[in-house]
């Protein structure tokens, strides 16, 4: 099925033009045009959408956002509206981030009936994740996913880039129960020339999300050669650890994808680095996924370092806290257990 | 060109206990099986792009390929 148009939410008019609110491009459209994102437009003076669609429904485990700290083993029904408001050379989604940037890239996505949706992630006792492109491009879908979603406990979740107006963090936190943000470097230079954009407004969302209850973690993807040194990684985890040292911070491998092919793959060793560098920023939790085995995966209590959460790939092994505290010595780990 | 469909499961072939002994990233790992169907052919790679580049010169209908996040 072709693209459909729905209405959009956050826009204003300024200076005879329509203005979408949603990411900090702030575009001020003329009739007819469609944003630098490629699938939110204006007709006549209403601002439209075309993301209450997926181009997936896949059924997957909050560990795979990666959503370490919220309701681990938790089954997420995936979806995913093409499109996104970032250009990042090295995405391995590009086939469907991209649409309305790259002209290879078409449109696949069918619409969705959130009622049904909801539905079927509560029958699994699941959560729905928006995800693999830019969730909050589908701000209205995310919207019509948590009221159907809420009489049936089911949440709803993204993996976001991060590049959100306030007005778009205070409407997201209303309706996104938890979030993994994506922090690529704190370095103007080298986040413009990745993403196409500026860092700044990220750590202003995660931050905005976090004050208004949402629960945030973190990634950060390690690019040789451009991202995957203590230059890159320091910074960010004292930002992090400034804000909370309980946010989990998920060092990510890069394999050479897209167009970006010209590195090897993250060394092993960068990563056990960017570990080291967390923990002596105050970072509690500092994660990778695969490369350092179960170890890099296991969440430890902060006091007296028993593993409380074991887990293996893309899943939970065993979660041994006691309404969220570590059986041993009863302390809290932050999180929504 | 082949379509390249996303799937939820595709299963690893490349364990990250090899991640050290490959420090260039060169490694791709391909297994074969042919059934009623046809054939199937699944990789794995470090470098992406080399595995896609290789699978599309097979020429095949589609292509299936893992998101990521
Ligand atoms: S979401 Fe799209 S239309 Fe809206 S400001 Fe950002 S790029 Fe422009």
């Amino acid at each position: 099925m072709g693209m459909q148009w729905t209405p959009a939410v956050l826009q204003r008019r300024r200076h005879g033009r329509v203005q979408c609110l949603l990411c900090p491009f702030r575009c001020a459209l003329e009739d007819g045009e469609t944003g630098l994102c490629g699938v939110r437009r204006r007709t006549g003076d209403r601002l439209e959408t075309a993301t209450f669609a997926s181009s997936v429904r896949h059924w997957d485990t909050v560990e795979r956002k990666p959503l370490y700290h919220y309701r681990p083993g938790t089954p997420c029904l995936t979806l995913a509206a093409p499109g996104c408001t970032f250009a990042c050379d090295y995405c391995i989604n590009h086939r469907m981030s991209q649409y309305g940037r790259e002209d290879s890239v078409r449109w696949d996505a069918e619409p969705v009936d959130a009622e049904e949706v909801a539905g079927e992630a509560a029958a699994r006792s699941g959560c729905v994740a928006i995800s693999y492109t830019e969730p909050s491009l589908a701000i209205e879908l995310t919207a019509a996913l948590a009221e159907s979603g809420r009489p049936l406990g089911v949440d709803v979740v993204w993996k976001s880039n991060g590049f959100l107006t306030a007005e778009a963090v205070d409407l997201a936190a209303r309706h996104v129960a938890a979030v993994n943000v994506d922090v690529k470097t704190l370095d103007e230079r080298d986040h413009r020339d990745l993403t196409g954009a500026r860092p700044g407004p990220v750590l202003d969302a995660l931050t905005g999300l976090r004050e208004r209850g949402v629960w945030v973690e973190v990634s950060t993807p390690l690019i040789p050669g451009l991202t995957a040194g203590p230059g890159t990684l320091r910074p960010i985890a004292r930002a992090l650890a400034a804000l909370d040292p309980a946010i989990p911070w998920h060092l990510v491998r890069a394999t050479p994808a897209h167009r970006r092919t010209g590195h090897a793959p993250t060394p092993v060793a960068d990563l056990a680095a960017g570990v080291r560098i967390g923990r002596e920023e105050g970072l509690r939790h500092v994660y990778v996924e695969r490369a350092l085995g179960a170890v890099g995966r296991a969440t430890r209590c902060p006091r007296c370092r028993t593993t409380v959460v074991a887990r293996d790939i893309w899943a939970l092994g065993e979660n041994a806290l006691e309404d969220g505290r570590c059986p041993r010595c009863g302390t809290a780990v932050e999180g929504r257990w | 060109m082949a379509e390249y469909r996303m799937v939820e499961h595709i299963p690893d072939l490349i364990q990250p206990e090899e991640y050290e002994r490959h420090p260039e990233g060169r490694l791709v790992r391909i297994s074969i099986s042919v059934d009623g169907g046809g054939v199937q052919v699944l990789g794995d790679a470090f470098r992406p792009e080399v595995l896609e580049r290789l699978l599309e010169t097979l020429g095949p209908d589609a292509i299936e390929q893992m998101l990521c996040g």
